[in-house]
């Protein structure tokens, strides 16, 4: 079946099998290897992408279920050459490191960070991220970089 | 010398895991390649009666569908690295044949043009078992009627190794002490869990007869010469690369059937194969961890002073020895003394073979075991004496003028515990806890302290000690320095990055003993065919201590070449230069300078710069073997509530004091020790791989197997503390396994203390909301009168 997506602000065209899950024809037809697969059943979050703006597991998503829908993926974050805020603080607070989770986690602190661009509770931010899981970190410091995005994005907001 | 060791540098490799670039072993995609899925068996224990593949076979896009009988005469069966003395053999092959021990074992591998078509042929492969009795636990294989699962090759039993050590006279401590205490210990099986799972891609090439073989591995030529051996085909013919793996702990330090299976596929169809290891399957197909029953003794002096130890170790290995034989049930049984100056000890390990995924590594190997049975007879002695635990710890811990001290086998090499300890009791503010627990108390709410001290080896080596114990590796390291003939340098080491992100704390030390600035250092790891030998693998938290070490040999040399040309050019002598920061100048006269590309360009493209004595090129290679191992130590030391209702443990605060020597890179290790406190609450609160009592697996996704989430893993307080090894060159302790080792122990001892009032006692893990709920209810039926209103 022929699809139509927007990806990460592009017009694609892809040909799939009604049972293919979204997260592998981004990953083998559209070559965004990115969105990594960690369970294949929802519940680990690695997989996550924003359908039309909201987070969703590309494992548990058909292709075809996604149809006319704009996708952003971890490749359509950073802008220009330049990281995204959300990505240089999780540099700047080693939020990583295998960095498998990563991307899931990203996406999904992207779409709370447009939703709730005034976050600032630790515990608010836990609570919001407890739907993906990272085994190498203890989540601190992933904690942590979201929220001191936040505090980067709010400042750029008031200064641009 | 500037250090940058030290430093807290953002990590290399971190932008191209923010966005997306990384390749991971699902990544790898090679020109034709087919996909590979394994057929495995649904039984614990059974005869393969027949497998028929020709309905597979006939589907459209299948190339391939192997089973045990397609193997090449010459397959050797999975290896083991570790030959304990008097380990029995437990032979099985990539794919099974004849008969599977486990529910999960290899039985077929299907190749087809995708993993979709592959997923669909593997269930038309027809695979007739003959169930054979089978066994699901430690205790009932060793029961005299219990089936024999080696009876083929002529096991009497089911006990595949043992192992004794004494010190001491230990009849006589227990027959002298004021105060003895026992326990049975039951720890669970776990899974190392790492969110990336495992994959193969093998190629060949059609015209060298050469396999390249990329593998989520921990142990890179290890890998390499196993595959060559189960194989029968020359080491140089195989080219192993490790790509970037998103987690290990441990699970990724086995070399796995998949392997030489997926090889073998490769080679069958003539094209590139990938098998990537679905989540489902890898809690079956990737090795299981911890498992082990301990029935230990702990003799006291009336002022708490241990003088003894004995204990019992049943270890559940599964249903072969895979890699490292029974290493972490014979390393649980030496670390029996913990951190504490026991003068008389005995131990006695089996390890017994049941109908369940093989057990192996998982980050800490026999250690969290050891250090949770260890702590809990600590405080069940403080309990007895009716003293403070921390008193009990104190009075035993290893003294620092008692360094180098001799314990049941290791030779620890340098610490001041007491120092340690005194740390985590501040950070926690211990005093202030303690009151403000009984005011908790007071008003009815179940607040519990508890605390552990660990021990840690690191620093795997030396060689003598793992060859001498039967294990085919070495413990050494390699290092190879190279400066470019543009001035930057390149660092091959045969250690893997799992995400711990060695390459980081690698560049900090090549630049102080190179004299360059790091950015201007790659450090390349995963290819055989480019990196130096790697003794150990990495694992047992040797990576930056025996990799740093060697890399520490291997710049100095090339400095001191470095030092010989640009004294040279300079026309200076050595000794009087500065290098720093890829440049070399005389001392006191900065004028005139000669950069690293200077030296690069007369070393490789103009020789005739280069003075009489020195050779073209500029590369080194050195080796670093430990003298001995070197061990950090710390304490966990916690604060939890408990809902006697809803049985749920939260943490109220959580200190974290520790000595891992110099502190390479504070970011990382302060990260290293964040994933370990982690996954040790993982193993005292949620995570459990249960099976029934003929080996059927109860578990299946993660819906059953729970990780921590954010909302169940507190914000450690970290404090740290250096004292030097003197055992690697820079003072560096390893630090990898740490936090996983004593952080179990530390939340138990809380939450029996948050419970001590309902006179709970805790003797296994995990503390789920469940097994809570029914120790409060069992204490209840013990002694009602203490049942909370």
């Amino acid at each position: 079946m022929r699809i139509a997506l927007t990806v990460n602000g592009r017009a694609v065209q892809a040909d799939v099998e009604a049972r293919r899950h979204l997260a592998d024809v981004l990953r083998e037809d559209l070559g965004l290897r990115g969105t990594h697969l960690g369970c294949e059943h929802g519940v680990c979050g690695a997989c996550t992408v924003l359908v039309d703006g909201e987070p969703a597991r590309s494992c548990l998503l058909l292709a075809v279920q996604a149809d006319g829908c704009a996708i952003t993926t971890v490749e359509g974050l950073a802008a220009d050459g330049r990281l995204h805020p959300l990505q240089e603080a999780f540099r700047e607070h080693h939020a990583l490191q295998c960095g498998f989770c990563t991307p899931g986690f990203l996406l999904t602190a992207d779409h709370l960070l447009r939703e709730r661009p005034d976050l600032d509770d630790e515990a608010e931010i836990r609570e919001a991220l407890a739907g993906n899981l990272c085994r190498c970190t203890g989540y601190h410091n992933i904690v942590d970089a979201v929220r001191d995005a936040a505090a980067r994005m709010r400042e750029e907001a008031v200064g641009g | 010398m500037p250090s940058w060791v030290g430093k807290s540098l953002r990590r290399r490799e971190d932008p191209e895991l923010l966005t997306g670039q990384a390749r991971f072993i699902a990544d790898i995609a090679r020109p034709g390649m087919l996909h590979a899925v394994f057929v495995r068996s649904p039984r614990p224990h059974a005869r393969i009666a027949s497998i028929d593949v020709s309905a597979a076979l006939a589907m459209p896009g299948v190339h391939a569908v192997l089973t045990g009988d397609d193997l090449p005469e010459a397959t050797a069966p999975q290896p083991c690295t570790h030959l304990y003395a008097g380990q029995r053999e437990t032979p099985y092959h990539c794919l099974a044949k004849d008969r599977v021990r486990y529910a999960g074992e290899p039985v077929a591998i299907v190749v087809a043009e995708n993993g979709y078509l592959a997923e669909d042929a593997a269930d038309e492969v027809d695979l007739e078992l003959e169930p054979l009795p089978s066994v699901g636990s430690a205790e009932a294989a060793l029961a005299d009627d219990a089936p024999r699962i080696y009876d083929d090759c002529g096991w009497p039993d089911n006990v595949v190794g043992e192992f004794r050590s004494e010190m001491g006279d230990v009849d006589r401590a227990f027959d002298e002490a004021d105060a003895v205490v026992h326990e049975r210990i039951d720890i669970q099986r776990l899974f190392a869990c790492p969110l990336e799972t495992r994959g193969v891609v093998a190629e060949w090439d059609p015209y060298g007869d050469e396999l390249t073989l990329w593998t989520s591995s921990q142990i890179l030529h290890i890998a390499r010469d196993l595959l060559a051996a189960v194989m029968g085909i020359a080491e140089h013919r195989i080219r192993v690369i490790v790509p970037r793996l998103g987690g290990g702990f441990g699970c990724k330090f086995h070399f796995y059937p998949e392997e030489p299976a997926t090889a073998l596929a490769a080679r069958v169809t003539g094209r590139p194969v990938r098998w990537v290891e679905d989540r489902l399957e890898s809690f079956l197909a990737t090795v299981h961890a911890r498992e082990q029953i301990v029935e230990a003794s702990m003799a006291l002096r009336a002022d708490g002073t241990i003088t003894g130890v004995k204990a019992e170790i049943l270890g559940d290995m599964g249903a072969a020895l895979h890699t490292v034989g029974y290493g972490p049930v014979w390393l649980t049984s030496v670390m029996m003394t913990n951190a504490y100056a026991i003068p008389n000890a005995r131990v006695h390990a089996r390890a017994v073979i049941t109908n369940k995924t093989p057990l192996g590594s998982y980050r800490g190997w026999g250690q969290p075991q050891a250090n949770f049975v260890v702590e809990r007879l600590v405080e069940r002695a403080a309990q007895q004496l009716g003293i403070d635990s921390v008193d009990v710890r104190r009075r035993s811990l290893i003294p620092p003028d008692r360094f180098p001290y001799k314990g049941l086998h290791h030779v620890f090499d340098s610490g001041r515990y007491e120092n340690c300890l005194d740390l985590a009791l501040e950070t926690l503010d211990y005093d202030g806890w303690r009151a403000r627990q009984r005011e908790l108390r007071a008003a009815g709410r179940h607040v519990g302290i508890g605390l552990s001290f660990y021990v840690e080896n690191t620093a795997l080596g030396p060689s003598k000690l793992l060859n001498a114990g039967g294990v085919q590796q070495g413990g050494y390291d390699i290092s190879r320095v190279r400066i470019e003939p543009s001035g930057d340098v390149t660092v091959y080491t045969g250690l893997c990055d799992m995400g711990q992100g060695i390459t980081n704390p690698l560049a900090q030390i090549c630049a102080d003993h190179l004299g360059v600035h790091p950015d201007s250092v790659t450090v390349v790891t995963g290819d055989t065919a480019s990196c130096p030998y790697t003794g150990y693998g990495t694992g047992a938290s040797r990576g930056a201590t025996v990799g740093g070490a060697s890399l520490m040999k291997a710049a100095g040399a090339l400095r001191e070449r470095v030092a010989k040309i640009a004294a040279h050019m300079l026309e200076a002598s050595p000794d009087d230069l500065v290098i720093e920061d890829g440049r070399a100048w005389v001392k006191g006269s900065s004028s005139s300078v000669v950069t690293f590309a200077d030296i690069g360009r007369a070393a490789y493209i103009r020789p005739i710069e280069l003075p009489e004595d020195v050779e073209p090129g500029l590369e080194t290679t050195a080796a670093f073997d430990p003298p001995q191992m070197a061990w950090p130590y710390g304490v966990n030391a916690v604060v939890v509530e408990v809902d006697v209702d809803t049985g749920l443990v939260s943490f109220l605060d959580y200190a974290y004091a520790h000595d891992c020597g110099t502190v390479l890179n504070p970011l990382i290790v302060d990260g290293q020790i964040h994933g370990g406190i982690a996954q040790g609450i993982g193993q005292a609160l949620f995570e459990q791989l249960p099976y029934d009592e003929a080996g059927n697996p109860l578990f299946g996704t993660f819906m059953d197997y729970s990780l921590p989430t954010t909302m169940e893993v507190p914000r450690p307080r970290l404090a740290h503390q250096e004292t030097l090894s003197p055992n690697i060159p820079g003072g560096a302790k390893g630090v990898g396994e740490a936090g996983a080792i004593g952080s179990p122990a530390a939340v138990t001892a809380a939450v029996e203390d948050a419970l001590s009032p309902l006179g709970v006692r805790i003797s296994r893990t995990p503390l789920t909301p469940s097994e809570i709920v029914r120790l409060v209810e069992e204490a209840a039926a013990r002694a009602p009168e203490r049942v909370p209103a």
